[in-house]
């Protein structure tokens, strides 16, 4: 990839040139927002990816500042990793603000969470999009909300730790967790587990905005547990650990745990929509699809692509 | 280029900043004029330490990180080298902090792990606890 993308052969930001550049892209199909209760998923599969130019036509998507830490990374799969996560949040932003994926700025939180930095007039500001993005070696995700903070994860059904399971958990799940691991004695379906409560701590995590050490995973645990209506499927429930502080960790979230592209867990967590009374134990309405962005859009919810596993409506 | 900061100790007494001599003239840096006592590891938590970790420390981080991200032999890994640069992730990172932990028989607090970005850090961070653990001890 570095071939085609020398430092030296990039358009520079604004101007004629790569006015000229993005309008040789085709438009992206416009995506009508996410209702309050819904969280929209767009994925991409870097191994799909391998023309060169389209990567090309990404970089120039990318602010300078993205660029580099893009080709700082180490190694061609790597950038491409890191090329396609910019690629994919600003493509599909663009998709609900329609405007320029070029143009969207960004900023950090002051507990460094990315948030999407309005410009005075942009459209897209009311309602407000909360975004969150995750990526794996072999496959990228970008979760949508409208109002409600938002964290995702994916993760490598296979992947294999270099510690044990027992010995990560011990270290990092809260007790229940621990015990709850400990109860299924086959080692490859206790990976599995782990992997699935790893995703959702994750997912949770990245929603509540405040990084690792703002919600350690000691102090939470998370269980599956059947609604008080009585729905055939189980949702998961974050239960705050007693002796850990309750200022920051709250409990008003929803959750969704599936299978994607039959290769991955993939958590979503949402603030959970309280001004509709009643409604509060509906599980979360996720649509998902995947993207090869300016290229193919497939819309996968109810495909073999989505398979629930809990919280999901 | 060489850490510089390996070979400098900035040490201040107590009682004035950095310099302790009458005539206007700033002691040299590595200078105790004003005590007798050897370098007794428990004041130096009164002054501003600034060095880094040992060359050993920084090396056994780096071969817990390239066993961790399973880094080839040509991977150009330095003190330098960002972890997430390198691909780590976050299960990556908790895996590497828990091998150091067991490593260096130390362990590491939530919000000092999301502190550690680079080998240095890491190697720096370790070198502090483990001075920690032994004041503790003694």
């Amino acid at each position: 990839m570095n071939q085609f993308i020398r430092r030296g052969m990039l358009p520079m930001q604004g101007g004629v040139l790569s006015h000229r550049l993005f309008a040789s892209l085709p438009p992206l199909t416009p995506s009508p927002l996410p209702s309050r209760r819904e969280a929209h998923l767009w994925y991409v599969v870097p191994d799909e990816l391998k023309d060169a130019s389209q990567l090309k036509k990404y970089m120039e998507l990318l602010s300078s500042c993205e660029r580099e830490r893009v080709l700082s990374m180490n190694g061609e799969r790597l950038q491409k990793g890191a090329l396609l996560s910019r690629a994919l949040v600003r493509t599909t932003l663009a998709r609900y603000c329609r405007v320029n994926p070029q143009s969207i700025k960004f900023k950090t939180s002051k507990f460094g969470k990315p948030e999407i930095m309005w410009q005075h007039g942009d459209q897209c500001n009311q309602p407000s999009l909360q975004f969150n993005v995750s990526h794996s070696s072999s496959l990228i995700a970008c979760g949508i909300t409208v109002d409600v903070p938002i964290g995702i994860d994916v993760e490598e059904k296979q992947r294999k730790t270099m510690s044990s399971i027992s010995s990560l958990a011990r270290r990092y799940f809260s007790p229940s967790e621990v015990e709850y691991l400990g109860s299924f004695s086959n080692t490859d379906a206790r990976q599995k587990e782990f992997i699935k409560l790893w995703t959702l701590k994750e997912a949770y995590v990245k929603a509540l905005g405040r990084g690792f050490s703002g919600a350690p995973f000691k102090d939470f645990t998370i269980r599956l547990e059947a609604t008080k209506a009585m729905q055939l499927a189980a949702v998961p429930r974050v239960h705050i650990e007693a002796d850990s502080d309750p200022e920051y960790l709250t409990d008003n979230w929803e959750f969704a745990l599936f299978e994607l592209s039959s290769s991955h867990y993939a958590a979503v967590c949402m603030e959970r929509d309280i001004s509709h009374s009643g409604r509060e134990n509906e599980p979360l309405r996720l649509k998902v699809w995947k993207t090869i962005p300016f290229v193919e859009d497939e819309f996968v919810s109810g495909t073999n692509a989505v398979k629930y596993i809990c919280g999901l409506s | 280029m060489a850490n510089v900061s390996a070979t400098s100790i900035r040490l201040g007494s107590p009682f004035t900043p950095m310099s302790y001599t009458k005539a206007g003239r700033t002691s040299p840096i590595l200078s105790l004029g004003t005590t007798k006592a050897a370098f007794p590891s428990l004041r130096l938590s009164r002054f501003r330490v600034y060095c880094a970790a040992k060359p050993e420390t920084v090396k056994k981080v780096m071969e817990i990180v390239k066993k961790q991200l399973a880094l080839s032999d040509d991977v150009a890994l330095t003190p330098e080298s960002k972890l997430s640069v390198l691909g780590a992730d976050s299960l990556d990172t908790v895996e590497i902090v828990m091998g150091l932990e067991e490593e260096f028989g130390i362990s590491v607090e939530e919000d000092n792990s999301q502190n550690i970005t680079t080998v240095q850090e890491a190697a720096d961070l370790i070198e502090k606890l483990v001075q920690k653990k032994s004041e503790a001890a003694n």
